[in-house]
């Protein structure tokens, strides 16, 4: 019995999604600081998609400028203008399927917008914000 | 009649090799190049630049035009290759790509195709408003008007510039 809850369990684990497993991996950063950590939220993850910042650029942008507002629809780069398929997994399925390529933007977008790398709590609850607009 | 067929065989042929030719020397094959470099702008051909360019740029990735653009180490290895392998020095040079390598100075170090004198003298009859409208908003936005950019050609009967039409010299 054991070992069938074990294996079941590991099933279980293997079958989590790529973006979830980030997200779990990302919870536990966040609690090594806090152990008193819930969970992501996406009124915060809102916040951070939607406010307006300086960026590198030196012009005041927000994430939306580039992704939109209807994140199941594409959108036009804010610099070039080159289109960029939606956040949503809904339309776009490819979306948050390679560890590697949600590392490589958010690192890159926090950036951008925010002109620093985010934190752990602040990627997590971004990120949460996007899966739950689907 | 059969001379008229013969030229028009010859011509359509010259043309087509005149397309081939181009489009087989600068065709961007390397998927790394384009899943990476074409994710915020149209993959530009790495035969319009010299080596210390692109070397110049790989150095800077984290500031590349005032954006993040760094790769993992490994990935930035490899697209550095693919440049410095396809840059206009690396290669034999044809067509208007070595006409516009030839204009940089060997004082100049430019990382955009923009600052090539060639580039500037080629679009300094394009009206601002042409550029600065929506579908363009910018110069560096090839595929805007130059509708065939993707394959590397730019010329003149592949232009077609957004509510404005053909555009000739």
């Amino acid at each position: 019995m054991k070992i069938l809850l074990i294996s079941l369990l590991m099933l279980n684990i293997s079958f989590a999604s790529v973006v979830e497993e980030y997200l779990n991996t990302l919870k536990q950063e966040v609690q090594k600081e806090k152990a008193d950590f819930k969970g992501f939220d996406k009124k915060r993850g809102e916040e951070i998609f939607t406010s307006k910042h300086i960026g590198k650029k030196g012009k005041e942008i927000s994430c939306t400028s580039c992704h939109g507002i209807d994140l199941t629809k594409p959108n036009q780069n804010f610099f070039t203008g080159k289109t960029i398929e939606p956040l949503s997994r809904k339309t776009n399925p490819e979306r948050f399927t390679k560890l590697k390529t949600i590392k490589k933007w958010l690192r890159r977008n926090f950036n951008d917008v925010y002109n620093r790398e985010g934190t752990a709590l602040e990627k997590g609850d971004v990120l949460t914000y996007i899966l739950s607009k689907e | 009649m059969k001379t008229l067929t013969i030229l028009f065989i010859l011509f359509t042929t010259i043309f087509a090799d005149d397309y081939k030719y181009h489009t087989k020397k600068v065709e961007i094959t390397n998927q790394l190049y384009l899943e990476e470099c074409a994710s915020c702008h149209m993959a530009y051909q790495s035969q319009f630049l010299p080596k210390r360019s692109w070397n110049k740029m790989m150095d800077n990735l984290a500031t590349h035009f005032g954006v993040d653009a760094t790769f993992t180490k490994e990935d930035e290895k490899t697209i550095r290759e693919y440049l410095l392998n396809n840059a206009s020095d690396s290669t034999n040079g044809y067509g208007y790509y070595s006409k516009f390598a030839r204009s940089i100075s060997s004082m100049d170090t430019p990382i955009a195709i923009s600052e090539i004198p060639k580039f500037k003298r080629e679009h300094r009859e394009i009206p601002k408003r042409f550029i600065s409208q929506k579908g363009v908003k910018t110069i560096s936005n090839c595929i805007a008007c130059h509708k065939d950019a993707k394959k590397g050609l730019y010329k003149e009967r592949n232009i077609f510039i957004p509510n404005y039409g053909r555009w000739d010299d």
